[in-house]
Order: structure tokens, then sequence, then C-alpha cells
């Protein structure tokens, strides 16, 4: 999603009302609790909260110029991989194999077969649609950041074509987009 | 109150912005591995010592700068290749014909996103006629659906099709299979197309053949 992103896309930033950061503020907390205590330091309350809207749908929350969460549509706000690799238990973990690190790199879609193989691992609790951290084979940290399309025992079950959308991934334009200014 | 979790700080190669344990799968592995050696030895344990390997190959390699003619005897053995190849073309130009007399009886919804002025955008729906729909009469629906411009237009190929203003082909595809049953969605990932990727057009075309009664869609960003 984010293979060709740039700050081209950036169709308008807007430093939101109170309202509407208390809602993204709560929509975040009740989406990774595991990020509750340290939220405040996360979005300050003071520090004016940005959101930037790019095209296809897609919101940026941007701090102090650091992207921190997006967004597509309604759906649920997912944590940029900066953010994830800072705090890396918020999110529930599916593992691929090593074999699949290149493609997932290379901004592929997570394959069933990749997850069910003996290097993947899969957390049964996870249902569909739900924000995922993708980890690989021997490897400590995220390398992207996946939408399951298909709750973890459909992905056991049927073992195959693709399990989890990949939104953000490891070199992608998010990733490079340290700063927006 | 839990403790607060303390942010991991994390080593990023200053060479390719990736973590530095993956480097190996980054844009360019051999450009970082003199930072790698540098800052993160433990992590590729191998590296320093091909590292040391290399220099000494070099070394060799001044030495002995014959050994080349060895690696033509490879290349040799390998005329088959090409005759092999020109045979599995004609099967591809064979299959060609064969799609487009299907394409005729082929029942498939068309859904297609152009951008012009960068950030409007038409969607265009082409093969709802296909379906016994009348095209004035949805397009109407679809303009008030989606309370934008909606009309019929001729296509290239001498079809009709009808434009939607604004980018709505993620919502369209609902809209149709609601208010026309007969439309049956079959592939739900779904790909919007440009005028810029007119390959990709083709060859979803031509892959799309393969199922019949399929809404398809395909997601080229420009």
């Amino acid at each position: 999603m984010f293979k060709k992103f740039s700050s081209e896309e950036v169709s308008a930033q807007n430093q939101v009302k109170a309202s509407v950061q208390r809602k993204i503020r709560q929509s975040i907390a009740d989406e990774y609790p595991g990020l509750e205590p340290v939220l405040d330091d996360l979005l300050p309350k003071k520090s004016p909260l940005i959101v930037v809207k790019c095209q296809n749908h897609l919101n940026l929350v941007v701090v102090n110029n650091v992207p921190l969460f997006f967004n597509i549509r309604d759906g649920p706000y997912m944590p940029t991989l900066r953010l994830l690799h800072q705090y890396p238990n918020i999110m529930k973990k599916l593992q691929v194999d090593r074999g699949a690190i290149k493609f997932v790199l290379a901004g592929a879609n997570i394959m069933c077969p990749g997850l069910t193989s003996p290097g993947g691992v899969l957390d049964d609790e996870v249902e569909a649609e739900t924000p995922v951290a993708i980890m690989a084979e021997g490897k400590q940290h995220a390398l992207a950041i996946g939408f399951t399309k298909i709750s973890a025992k459909d992905i056991r079950k049927i073992n195959k074509g693709i399990g989890v959308d990949n939104m953000h991934y490891l070199n992608d334009g998010l990733w490079k987009m340290e700063h927006l200014d | 109150m839990a403790d607060k979790p303390q942010p991991v700080r994390l080593l990023y190669c200053a060479v390719c912005s990736l973590p530095a344990e993956y480097c190996e799968f980054g844009p360019d592995f051999e450009k970082c591995k003199p930072w790698l050696i540098k800052n993160a030895p433990e992590i590729y344990p191998n590296l320093l010592q091909e590292a040391n390997e290399k220099e000494a190959e070099k070394v060799s390699e001044r030495l002995q700068s014959v050994g080349i003619s060895a690696g033509g005897a490879d290349e040799a053995a390998q005329p088959s290749q090409p005759g092999e190849t020109s045979s599995s073309k004609k099967e591809e130009v064979k299959r060609l014909p064969g799609g487009k007399i299907k394409k005729k009886e082929k029942l498939e919804v068309v859904i297609e996103k152009v951008v012009r002025n960068r950030r409007k955008c038409i969607t265009v729906v082409k093969g709802l006629e296909l379906f016994g729909i009348k095209l004035t009469d949805a397009s109407k629906k679809l303009g008030k659906k989606f309370a934008t411009g909606a009309s019929v237009v001729k296509g290239p190929t001498e079809k009709d099709q009808i434009d939607v203003q604004g980018d709505i082909a993620y919502d369209v595809v609902e809209f149709i299979t609601e208010t026309w049953p007969e439309v049956i969605e079959s592939s739900s990932s779904l790909v919007l197309l440009s005028y810029a990727s007119m390959l990709h057009f083709l060859y979803s075309l031509v892959f799309s053949f393969i199922a019949q009664r399929t809404i398809k869609f395909g997601m080229t960003s420009v």
C-alpha cells in the first residue's frame, strides 16, 4: 500500500480539533491496550496532533512531524513500524518463514503457507480483519504490519492464498518518510 | 498502574535505514557490509570472516589472473535452451486467439479508475450490459447513489461504458452486487486500473478470461 508513497500524495494536513483528537486517542487505546501507559508520551495532550490526509482514503496521525499511526477509511489505526519497533508487544504477532522475507519486503501480501510452515508461527487467537505485526523466522523485529483477511484458524485450515494483507513493510514509502513536514 | 514499558532502542543501518538484522534483505547488502562490520558485528558473525577471506582472495587473484578459460566450457553445454523457449512462445500465441473468442461470451464487469488532474478521478464501469442491465438506468442509479455525475459513454472498443465521477471503485462493487444480484462478485481482490497502466489492464483482461462471471477490479497505482 505504501509501496510508492511519498509526500506528493499528501492532499491535506490539518491540526484536528480536540474532540477528534480524543476520538483518535480513544480508538488507539482500545485497539492497543499495551500502549495505554505510554500513550500520553506518544500523543502529548499539549502538542498539536496533525492528521494528514492522503490519497486513497489514507490518514496519517502525525505528532511533531513524525508519523505514528495510519488508517484507511474508517479502519483501525495501525502503528508505523518505527513505533512498533519501540513497543514490540502491543500487537498480536504472526511469524513468516525465512523464505518469505524477501517477498514481504518487496510488498507482497502474506500467503498462508508462509505462516503454517515450520518456520512460521500462528497465534490462533487472531481473528479476521485485525492488524497484526509480521515477524520473521530468526529475526527479532517486525518486518511488516499486516491486516488479516481470514482468521488464524482459517489460515491453518485453508492454507492457500493470501492470509494477511501487507499494509506497511520495511523500506516502503512510509518507512522512508521518517519526518514529515 | 503498570510500569511504563520503555521504548526499545534499536539499531538501524545507516546505509539502508533498515534494522541491522534485515540488511541482508535490503536493497544493497554489499554496501551495508562495511557499516555492519563496524557497528553490528554480532548480528552477522560470518561477515568478518568473509571480509578477511575476500582480502585473501584479492591477493590470490592478483597472483593468478589466468583461470578464465575454464568458465567457457559451461556456456557451451546449453544449446538446447533457445529451442524450448520458442516452443513455449508458440503456445502463448495459440492461447491468445482462443482468449479473444472467449472474450465475446465473457460475462464480467470491469471496474476501472482513471486518474485525471492528479487528485481527481473517474470510475469506469464496463460490461454491465452483458448482464442485460440497461446502461441508462444503471448510470442513473449510480449517479443517485454516489451523488455524482454518471453518464453512458462510448468506450474505446465501440462498447458503451458508464463513467462516474469520483473514486467509488471501492464501494461500487457492493452496490452493483446488491442492486443487480445476477452479477456475482467472484474476485474479492479488486484492482483499479488507470490508463497509464494500460499494459496491466491488458494482462488482467487476459487472465480474467479464466473465470466466468466475475467482477474484476485491478489495483495498480499509477
